[in-house]
């Protein structure tokens, strides 16, 4: 039985030693293993289909499937416009998690329990069931429309489900959550006594979060916003359904191509590690930002 | 005054989401047993030509059709659950308590998948093993997704809790690496394994969109009848599935308040 | 520990239940969509019959050859079933297996591959299926030409025709009937006059939409209308456009390397039947073989002279351009910016 403070000559330390780092390594073969089998060796297959042209593969490395992605409009518009939803998405989502987030943390109450229940539950929805209840609520003949006409005579919202405000709701559905819990965690772990030092020097609840809490919680926003970036990036299932006539996702056009012939899998692979790449930096680049501004957050 | 207004307006706003949660949900669990027209509240254009007031049909149609795909879910559920656990406590441990180098990055790879989009995970797995498409697959997906909740609760608890000092002081008196493990980490491990296993199951439940792309032939995950019922059936056959699917997710996510406290906080922001 | 103990039991459970599920007698057809001409019906009569279960498959005629090419080298599907020119596709591409299944003489030359590689179930047309209580006091069109009229902007639905088979055929075809040339620019620039009133570009079958209201406007075979009709009374007009139409065989084939041949070679061999294809015209599709159907069935089908104007496209042809008029649609309608 070895004990970290036991002196003991030359060799058998080095064995410690050994046998110390290689035990920890041995426990995490397993997961590695899983690592580079599911993750690290698809990862880097795709990146060699998305060098070749799927209809010349022996023509060699090119960049062309990633120049295509530029110059053709419709993909183009297609990474454009996925930026541009995310980006709206991620800004509303992160500001309509604040009250939650805040309540959460700061109060406690009957019901607390069941309503974090509630707010949890549409993370385990996939895009397309959400995108299904849209239609059901706001279709042409959704329940909110045929409520509006069975009380006023006309069917309001009817066939909102299928315009802009269907879809942003319907990315909303799934992705405030998730920033309302990432908010959360970082509010746990601001100290409270700044808090509790401002409110004994008189400041009221509103001036406390405004001149204390929002300043320290800048960097959790941060990364809230990142985090729901790039979920909202790869989603695709919500637009499949609500199919938003002159508008294109580019997770859907990777869809798209493998689920109608003929499949281009090097244009496919191009575009899903496009989308990789700019969640990958964006994330990394707004942590950055966070970090910067001091506070570190998980 | 003031305190009180604060409350009460973020009260306001949190009820106003829940709700904007709760009524697609509502709408679909009633749509899929109660025949509203003969209630006077909706029209014949979503109820069909039924003529009770409590119409269970269509969940006899979804356990007619369905059900081993129900099953194959639940299956994939549990099967990801025990894998998650035998490989992602001991991972969890290594990395939490016995750092070395490079683990930080291998951290770091684990949490990837849950902020990258999946399209791109699944695509890649499609391009390298699409000959192996099919339940095996499907798992390999799901693994991607739950190995790092449970590695997350794991490394949480180690890290915040006194584990540390606790396994330290073991050592000091004596205890050897399995005793250290069997006395004291796991027993108090015993909540995060708990907490982490739930949410395995809520999220291989839940998922789809990779289950969709990596699947062939039958049975499909249990999403997958929701997406087969919502584009090809009637409006209370989707819904009886919808509810169906709610029956098993809701217990789970309740329970997982129930049990995780704050620690679920931490835990669930990668869902 | 309990929970350890409870999740080794619960493994156990996920083997011995895989075993089991595998036990039942299935075949799989890839593109067996319950409320496509009524394959819901057919499947559970097959079931009743025969015991063997033939599970629904929503996949659309170009996502099956899709699958199939996939699956090649392990092929997960029986049979398949497909609008006719991408089955006619799919048999060039080799997918099927060579089978004349029992009364393969009785159906017409035109009708079938000489090898067997793939043969008519059953044919419809392409028409246009009108909710009249969601087009809300709007008058019912009459002829492709009234689609376009700004009045039903918003209502209008076909299917993507880089997924299902109707689709496909509809926007191949719509040139011939409108008179254009073989460049199709006929087809494609009312096509492009349609996008204005298009809902959406269905990627699902949109038969329960239809059914509620939710599309008002459906242009689909004439069969699912008749259907949605008579057997669910639903307020539908089946409307056989002015100009004429396209008629649409529907095609089967034997998938090459089906796991369950010999049963899959009994079922195709049932379709062909009276029984079966009795079931088809009960759900308004045209049966190809020589059936005899009752006259107030047949007085449910529209009138013979509403199919003067119908065109029967050649397959070969519509299957060699296949790719090249999807891509085409792709980029001048979809991609239409």
């Amino acid at each position: 039985m070895l004990t970290p403070d036991s002196h003991i000559t030359a060799p058998s330390i080095f064995s410690v030693r050994k046998r110390r780092q290689l035990a920890p390594l041995l426990l995490c073969v397993p997961l590695l293993l899983l690592l580079l089998v599911l993750l690290v060796w698809p990862l880097a297959h795709l990146f060699q289909q998305s060098l070749l042209l799927t209809d010349a593969p022996t023509a060699g490395i090119t960049l062309r499937n990633y120049l295509e992605i530029a110059a053709v409009p419709r993909y183009r518009h297609a990474l454009l416009w996925s930026l541009e939803l995310s980006l709206a998405v991620a800004a509303a989502s992160t500001l309509i998690c604040v009250a939650p987030a805040w309540l959460f943390t700061r109060y406690q109450f009957h019901g607390k329990l069941v309503m974090r229940g509630i707010l949890t539950l549409p993370m385990t929805f996939a895009g397309m069931i959400v995108g299904f209840l849209m239609v059901i609520l706001l279709g042409r003949t959704g329940f909110i429309p045929q409520m509006f006409e069975r009380l006023t005579g006309t069917p309001f919202l009817s066939g909102v489900g299928y315009q802009f405000p269907g879809l942003i709701l319907a990315y909303l559905y799934f992705e405030f959550p998730r920033a309302t819990l990432t908010l959360e965690s970082a509010l746990n772990k601001l100290d409270s006594r700044l808090e509790q030092a401002a409110r004994s020097l008189g400041a009221n609840r509103w001036q406390v979060f405004r001149l204390v809490v929002l300043p320290a919680i800048w960097p959790a926003l941060i990364s809230t916003f990142a985090v729901t970036f790039s979920v909202s990036l790869g989603s695709f299932g919500v637009l499949l359904v609500l199919s938003i006539r002159r508008f294109t996702l580019l997770p859907l056009e990777i869809f798209t191509q493998y689920i109608a012939p003929p499949t281009d899998q090097g244009i496919a692979a191009a575009m899903s590690l496009t989308l990789l790449t700019v969640a990958l930096v964006t994330g990394y680049g707004l942590r950055r930002v966070a970090q910067r501004m001091g506070v570190t957050h998980a | 005054m003031p305190k009180k207004a604060g409350f009460i307006f973020c009260l306001v706003v949190t009820v106003a989401l829940m709700a904007m949660i709760l009524l697609p949900l509502v709408v679909v669990v009633l749509g899929s047993c109660i025949n509203a027209s003969l209630l006077g509240l909706s029209t014949d254009l979503w109820s069909g030509s039924r003529h009770d007031i409590f119409d269970f049909s269509a969940f006899g149609y979804i356990f007619e059709n369905y059900s081993d795909w129900a099953l194959f879910s639940l299956e994939l559920a549990i099967a990801c659950v025990a894998i998650c656990l035998l490989i992602a406590v001991p991972a969890g441990y290594a990395l939490a308590r016995h750092p070395f180098p490079g683990s930080g990055l291998v951290e770091e790879l684990v949490l990837m998948p849950l902020s990258l989009p999946g399209i791109t995970l699944s695509m890649g797995l499609l391009a390298t093993y699409g000959e192996l498409r099919g339940p095996l697959l499907v798992l390999a997906g799901h693994l991607l997704y739950t190995i790092p909740f449970m590695l997350k609760v794991v490394t949480a608890t180690l890290r915040s809790f006194d584990v540390g000092r606790l396994e330290t002081a073991a050592r000091s008196l004596g205890a050897s690496f399995p005793q250290r493990l069997f006395l004291v980490v796991l027993p108090n491990l015993r909540h995060a394994m708990m907490v982490g296993s739930l949410l395995v199951f809520a999220v291989s439940w839940g998922e789809f969109n990779v289950s969709f792309l990596l699947n062939r032939g039958r049975p499909q995950t249990f999403p997958a009848v929701l997406y087969d019922t919502y584009t090809n059936q009637s409006i209370q056959i989707s819904s009886a599935a919808t509810t169906i699917f709610l029956a098993i997710v809701i217990p789970a996510v309740i329970a997982i308040q129930w049990f995780g406290g704050r620690d679920s906080v931490e835990v669930e922001q990668g869902a | 520990m309990k929970t350890n103990r409870i999740i080794v039991l619960a493994a156990l459970l996920l083997a011995i239940t895989v075993c089991l599920a595998f036990a039942e007698q299935t075949i799989i057809q890839y593109d067996c969509i319950p409320n496509y001409a009524n394959w819901g019906g057919v499947t559970k009569a097959y079931q009743k019959k025969t015991g063997v279960q033939i599970p629904p498959d929503m996949k659309g005629s170009s996502a099956t050859m899709a699958a199939l090419e996939a699956e090649k080298k392990n092929p997960k599907a029986d049979c398949a079933y497909y609008s006719g020119a991408i089955g006619f596709q799919a048999a060039t591409k080799g997918l099927h297996e060579p089978y004349k299944p029992k009364g393969w003489e009785k159906i017409p030359a035109g009708l079938k591959d000489p090898n067997g590689t793939w043969w008519t179930v059953h044919s419809a047309h392409v028409a246009i299926l009108v909710n009249t209580s969601a087009l809300k006091g709007k008058p019912v069109p009459h002829s492709f030409e009234d689609l376009l009229k700004p009045i039903y902007k918003g209502m209008i639905v076909y299917d993507d025709p880089r997924i299902h088979g109707t689709g496909f055929t509809f926007v191949s075809g719509i040139n011939a009937v409108l008179g254009g040339g073989k460049d199709l620019k006929a087809g494609f620039d009312y096509l492009k006059k349609l996008d204005a009133n298009i809902l959406k570009y269905a990627k699902e079958n949109s038969y329960n939409e239809l059914l509620r209201g939710e599309i008002p406007i459906w242009i689909n075979a004439d069969g699912n209308g008749l259907k949605a009709k008579n057997v669910d009374k639903a307020p539908i007009e089946i409307v056989i456009p002015a100009e004429g139409t396209l008629t649409m065989p529907l095609v089967m084939g034997l998938v090459k390397g089906a796991p369950h041949k010999e049963e899959a070679k009994k079922y195709l061999d049932w379709l062909l039947t009276d029984e079966a294809q009795h079931l088809m015209a009960e759900s308004y599709f045209q049966p190809v073989m020589p059936v005899k159907l009752e006259a107030s069935l047949q007085a449910k089908f529209p009138p013979k002279s509403a199919y003067a104007k119908a065109k029967v496209l050649p397959l070969d042809q519509l299957a060699a351009q296949a790719d090249g008029i999807k891509k085409r649609w792709e980029k001048e309608i979809e991609g239409g910016r």
